[in-house]
């Protein structure tokens, strides 16, 4: 078949202070009609720049090598004006999140029938009519209403509906598509998916989809093409590189994939080890009520992040917790930090604690809290050895405390250099840096650890290495952990009972065991069944 | 836009100018000023002066006094002015329409200038034209009014003798001579607005493209001029208007020393007059009406800005 999209021998080198830096190495790869090619790499491996090159959207900076052809045209020599004829006509994107992707000022349709009007010449009113029929096309249910409204009033996975549509409408030869379902929630995500396949099929428009994920890339690919480093390092079909990878950094990569038969603990404590923390009835309200709302006796228009929440944790078990965005997870672990003021009843290791004041210095000790981003969890302005420093001033020993070394040996428990103490967050990477966070949390020996997130920035072998110290950590000191996260496969690897949470409630406390079979609140049966399987993969 | 929207914006207002009215009354109480001693002279008998409060009703209790006052002040009567003994309020009135014709003046020579100098030093950023526009509002910024205002008389009006160089003539009375007089304050105002508003609407706009939904409307194919004016701008322009709102505000009670220098009778120089005779109504009146022109224009910017963002009114 011949290929629409053909890119042979493509580099491209971006201009430094310190001379070229290569993004791109001699990457050759074809999207025929009707095919599905997955580019797959970690984040600085290339992708994007790809993306960026295809659509031509270059800084000044850049230095190309090589030809990007779409059908007979060679994209790298195009005018201004052949670029502009070519851009969202021929060659269509869908981006990664489309809460930030779409103008928050003007409304859905608009931005759906500008391109109608620009690119095929429709009248205002043509362009409306049409652009109607391709929202109900790609799913909407009211696509009259979703034409007028913003961004804001519509939810996730509608907008990124408009952003496929609008990707669709002047029936282009060939889409990029840039994670389109990272950004999104997993049921909505497979929702997306399942109409990316629909529409692939109709349409048999060539799809280069850029994908982090190599459980999703081997649902939805025909091909995949493994980047690293700006260099496509493996390229075949689907079955082929998931079966038998011949590279050593696909290997790599496939083994870090979360799998739920391959549990990385050992069992849990069993029903005769005493709760570390009960968690009895506790909600969480958010917002106070606002003033007007008051003096003309409005309904109060308070929002619940917790209803009447009961879970325990046992010594030395780790507790998932998974939902979606919103569900409450973040909500409670905050709660428990004393982040949030909390209603109910909350005891640790048998004491009561009412609120934030009974938080005092020995449950802090206990309890410590990992955050998502280690960006914005450890001061820009602060030595690794300052941020280390104070769990240790605060918790530590005295030996700990006049012992220069301690904040070495901290670090070395979580696998980094001790000389890496006088280095700024900023001069470490995403993994490195989160794992400061962790020798932060555990430099007070914590009896519990909350890991809100934790890995859900990194990408999947740095992933799999934290996993690998925590799962160390707690086998080591018997910590217990409630690790919050949206990934069921990765939870299903380390977690001893998983707690499910929507919309503020906790459907599901089971035993991981039981995931597979066994009676689940529906909404936890949907939430297995979204998950892209990593079936394909056999490392 | 709901109307509870507007209508919280609206209690809003009327709260703010409760506020402003107590604060502006506490402050003329507080001023050594005896209005009775004021009117009849220091060598008035005990007895006539006394006669005199009890007649102005000043003898009353302090809260008593404010709830006359306020009452007047809703009526629309302001007192009568201890210096002239007219009636404050149409006096003060006729001043603010003086003031609000040089500001509206100047605000309509400074957009008609910011935004496009704005816009140009975005889009050619780092370039000699954003460098330019750099230098101009950066000094335009820094120079106090009054050294503007004689730069602008000492050129048009004294070497070039294009221009009055003081005075006032109503537009009414005779068009041409009307803006003949106005035209060296408004330019005087219009450099120092159009400095900082354009240096504002230049880093919004930077800000606005590099967002993704710029960069997604560039890679839909659209031209680079409806990604300019129908995207970015839009939202670019959206501080702005806040901040225009809030000039308003300087051009009424900051602009005091412009009408000083060029002799204008806006409401800034009558408060002046009014401020150095003691002459506490005029004070009063004059504060008040200021503050109610500046909250009704905050309240036109909010409700514009809702109108261009609708996510506003939702907060």
């Amino acid at each position: 078949m011949t290929p629409i999209l053909d890119i042979t021998g493509y580099c491209l080198d971006y201009a430094t202070p310190a001379g070229f830096t290569r993004a791109l190495d001699e990457v050759t790869l074809s999207v025929a009609k009707g095919e599905v090619l997955g580019l797959v790499g970690e984040s600085g491996s290339g992708k994007t720049s790809l993306a960026w090159a295809i659509m031509r959207h270059l800084p000044e900076s850049a230095r190309e090598a090589g030809r990007i052809s779409l059908v007979d045209k060679d994209l790298t020599t195009a005018s201004a004006a052949e670029i502009d004829a070519f851009r969202g006509r021929r060659i269509g994107m869908v981006f990664q999140d489309p809460s930030t992707s779409l103008n928050p000022t003007l409304p859905l349709g608009e931005q759906l029938a500008e391109v109608l009007e620009h690119h095929r010449g429709l009248t205002r009113k043509q362009a409306w009519a049409e652009g109607e029929a391709m929202l109900a096309r790609v799913g909407l249910k009211l696509p009259a209403q979703m034409m007028q409204r913003y961004p804001h009033e519509a939810s996730g996975g509608e907008k990124q509906r408009v952003v496929i549509a609008t990707a669709f409408a002047c029936q282009p030869e060939c889409i990029i598509f840039d994670e389109p379902t990272t950004a999104l929630d997993v049921i909505t995500a497979r929702q997306i998916l399942d109409l990316f396949g629909e529409l692939q099929a109709e349409t048999g428009v060539a799809s280069l989809y850029i994908s982090h994920d190599l459980a999703l890339v081997s649902r939805v690919a025909n091909r995949v093409a493994v980047i690293h480093r700006g260099r496509i390092v493996e390229q075949g079909r689907v079955q082929d590189v998931f079966a038998a990878p011949q590279d050593a950094y696909t290997r790599d990569l496939l083994a870090a994939v979360p799998r739920p038969d391959h549990r990385l603990v050992e069992a849990g404590p069993g029903m005769e080890v005493k709760a570390l923390v009960e968690v009895d009835k506790v909600s969480v309200r958010y917002g106070r009520k606002p003033f007007l709302s008051k003096l003309l006796r409005r309904e109060n228009t308070q929002f619940t992040g917790n209803r009447e929440v009961s879970l325990s944790v046992r010594e030395g078990e780790i507790l998932g917790i998974v939902g979606e965005s919103g569900s409450g997870k973040s909500t409670l672990a905050k709660a428990l930090t004393g982040l949030n003021p909390f209603e109910g009843e909350l005891r640790f290791a048998g004491r009561p604690i009412g609120g934030l004041k009974d938080m005092d210095r020995a449950y802090r000790r206990d309890v410590q809290i990992i955050f998502q981003h280690p960006d914005s969890s450890l001061n820009p302005r602060q030595r690794i050895r300052e941020i280390l420093s104070r769990p240790l001033a605060l918790y530590g020993t005295p030996e700990q405390r006049s012992d220069k070394t301690a904040i070495g040996a901290l670090l070395e428990q979580v696998r980094l250099p001790a000389g890496y103490a006088d280095r700024y967050p900023h001069q470490l990477s995403g993994g490195e840096k989160q794992r400061v966070a962790i020798a932060r949390a555990f430099a007070s020996r914590p009896k519990l650890v909350i890991c809100d997130e934790i890995t859900s920035a990194l990408d999947v072998s740095v992933q799999a290495s934290v996993i690998e110290l925590l799962v160390d950590f707690q086998k080591r000191f018997g910590t217990a952990y409630l690790f919050i996260t949206h990934d069921l496969n990765l939870v299903r690897q380390i977690a001893h009972r998983i707690a499910v949470m929507y919309r503020g409630d906790l459907v599901d406390l089971v035993d991981v065991a039981d995931l597979s079979g066994g009676a689940l609140h529906p909404y936890t049966r949907s939430l297995i069944d979204a998950i892209p399987a990593p079936a394909a993969i056999r490392a | 836009m709901s109307p509870a929207y507007i209508l919280k914006r609206i209690v809003l207002v009327g709260y703010t100018l409760l506020v402003v009215s107590l604060i502006v009354f506490a402050i003329t109480q507080i001023l050594p000023a005896d209005a009775a001693v004021m009117m009849l002279g220091e060598n008035a008998t005990a007895e006539a002066l006394a006669a005199l409060r009890a007649q102005m009703g000043l003898d009353a209790p302090i809260w008593a006094q404010y709830g006359h006052w306020l009452a007047g002040v809703l009526r629309g009567d302001f007192g009568v002015s201890m210096r002239t003994g007219q009636q404050v309020g149409p006096v003060m009135i006729e001043a603010l329409g003086r003031s609000l014709l040089l500001a509206l003046f100047s605000i309509v020579l400074m957009l008609m200038l910011a935004l496009p100098l704005g816009i140009i030093a975005a889009v050619r950023r780092g370039r000699i034209a954003d460098l330019v526009v750099s230098v101009i509002s950066y000094i335009g910024v820094s120079l106090p009014e009054f050294v503007t205002a004689t730069l602008v008389v000492l050129v048009l009006a004294d070497w070039l003798q294009w221009l009055p160089a003081t005075g006032y003539v109503p537009l009414t009375e005779n068009l041409l001579q009307g803006l003949r007089h106005l035209v060296l304050p408004v330019l005087t105002i219009s450099v120092i607005l159009i400095a900082h508003v354009s240096r504002m609407v230049r880093s919004e706009l930077v800000d606005v493209l590099h967002t993704d939904y710029i960069r997604a409307a560039r890679l839909k194919g659209l031209p680079g001029r409806t990604v300019l004016y129908k995207h970015a701008l839009r939202n670019a322009l959206l501080p702005t208007i806040t901040i225009v709102a809030l000039d308003i505000g300087y051009l009424l009670g900051g602009v005091i020393v412009v009408e000083e220098i060029f002799a204008l009778p806006g409401i800034g120089r009558q408060l002046i007059v009014a401020i150095q005779s003691r002459d506490l109504p005029s004070i009063q009146a004059g504060a008040l009406i200021m503050a109610a022109t500046y909250a009704v224009a905050s309240f036109l910017a909010d409700i514009a800005y809702a109108r261009l963002d609708r996510r506003i009114q939702y907060d």
